[in-house]
């Protein structure tokens, strides 16, 4: 092995993730109820289902952007029983773990690309300015951004900025990776350029969860698509034979709608 | 003496609304509620009573205010509270995300603040900390009525001295120095604002 390849995150661990009886509430109103998913190391996971299904807040109780009133999350030797007190140790390590990416990118504003992808690598792993920003510029080339180093995200395009966001979540050689609906708010030729990167990354053997209306996306590059809907999954295992032969009479009306359109 | 006065206020106020504008944005009820309570009683009395309250109203063992005492405390305080609610204007009007995605990252709570909250919110504001400088340069006119010897205090002293001049001038004086101090208080402002803007086009 060489350093190069240590630098490149290649040996960061593959590490799956195992949610069991996830519940959350806000108030009387229910957003998820006893949700269990495992998902296996280097596989990619897409979840689809109509909106209001819960999707998104599942991916958040993930990293405990939400905190689920029930439920553990097992990753890596790590148990988290949100319904506790979390120590601050345990989601630190979590969220060191775990890599996200948003709908609408939340690239900090008044940071470069560059000090974008740097800035979390020395505040988070304590990396030096001249090995943060070397990752960084390996990480904008991965992306086919290295010209944008220097620009403000103001001044990139929608799918850029979704890339260097993308970029800035790899800095931090995360196991596992949460893409948030990463191209819902991106032109449909946009999203493409975002979509060729999150290819490379599943092909490369990243763990990744998505949450996606990119159908195309689900039954290409997913190992396991899971549907939800009513603040359950309701179905999930092979995207291709979900897609040909739901089972479920609500899956069977979703795929119509998002299909045949 | 204005400058003094008005720049002496001016730093109490930037640096202590830090602490008062997260308290107003905090998360504890009991910790808002009083944060919340200090602003709107501080905003809630003019200038002119907290000065002579302060002047004349405090005493502390042998301990009194002096004219010049009184009026950077008194000003420093109110300045205080209408900044925390300039900052906290501010600091909400920051994109959630933001939030999220330094928590997601795994920033710590300080560097979220620090790193990501407080500059975003400092180009937001910026305008309104400028408006209210030029704002404060001229309550500092008010410093005169406990004795303060500022431009204003001075105006009249001299108007008294000189009856022969007439009357009106030193007044005329006074008010073109005022607008020679907050002209470049609103240029450097218009500057800063629009390299700001440059930088980060969102």
């Amino acid at each position: 092995m060489t350093l190069s390849e240590i630098a490149d995150g290649k040996l960061a661990p593959r590490l799956g993730i195992k949610l069991d009886n996830i519940s959350k509430r806000y108030g009387e109103h229910t957003v998820l109820d006893d949700v269990s998913l495992h998902v296996e190391p280097g596989t990619v996971t897409a979840l689809i289902g109509p909106s209001g299904a819960g999707k998104s807040t599942f991916l958040r109780c993930i990293n405990l952007l939400e905190r689920p009133d029930s439920g553990t999350i097992q990753v890596d030797q790590h148990t988290i029983e949100p319904g506790k007190d979390v120590n601050s140790r345990d989601l630190a390590a979590l969220r060191r773990t775990v890599g996200m990416v948003f709908q609408s990118f939340n690239l900090f504003p008044h940071m470069s690309a560059l000090k974008n992808i740097s800035f979390p690598q020395q505040k988070v792993l304590g990396r030096s300015k001249e090995e943060a920003d070397e990752r960084s510029r390996q990480l904008l080339e991965r992306v086919g951004l290295k010209e944008k180093a220097d620009q403000h995200p103001g001044k990139c395009s929608g799918g850029q900025q979704q890339r260097i966001a993308i970029a800035r979540a790899l800095a931090l050689d995360p196991a596992i990776m949460l893409f948030d609906e990463p191209t819902s708010a991106l032109d449909p030729e946009v999203g493409l350029e975002v979509l060729a990167v999150m290819r490379e990354l599943a092909a490369d053997g990243m763990t990744m969860i998505v949450v996606t209306h990119e159908m195309q996306f689900a039954r290409d590059v997913s190992d396991t698509l899971v549907v939800m809907a009513d603040c359950k999954i309701i179905e999930q295992g092979d995207p291709r034979a979900i897609m040909s032969d739901p089972q479920e009479a609500r899956t069977r009306r979703f795929l119509r709608a998002v299909l045949e359109r | 003496m204005t400058i003094m006065l008005t720049l002496s206020a001016f730093s109490i106020g930037i640096v202590g609304a830090v602490p008062l504008a997260v308290g107003l944005s905090s998360s504890n009820i009991l910790v808002r509620l009083a944060s919340r309570l200090f602003v709107d009683l501080v905003r809630g009395v003019p200038i002119i009573v907290w000065l002579f309250l302060l002047k004349f109203g405090i005493q502390i063992g042998t301990f009194k205010f002096n004219p010049v005492g009184a009026a950077i405390v008194g000003l420093g305080v109110v300045s205080i509270a209408y900044l925390a609610e300039i900052y906290r204007g501010g600091l909400q009007s920051v994109p959630r995300g933001q939030g999220e995605a330094a928590h997601a990252l795994g920033l710590t709570g300080g560097t979220t603040f620090y790193g990501v909250m407080v500059p975003q919110a400092f180009r937001i504001v910026s305008p309104s900390i400028a408006t209210y400088l030029t704002g404060l340069l001229k309550d500092s006119s008010i410093a005169s009525t406990i004795i303060v010897t500022e431009m204003v205090f001075q105006s009249q002293a001299f108007a008294r001295q000189h009856p022969t001049v007439e009357g009106i001038l030193p007044y005329i004086m006074v008010g073109i120095l005022y607008i020679a101090l907050s002209l470049p208080v609103a240029y450097l402002s218009r500057r800063l604002d629009s390299r700001m803007r440059k930088a980060v086009s969102v």
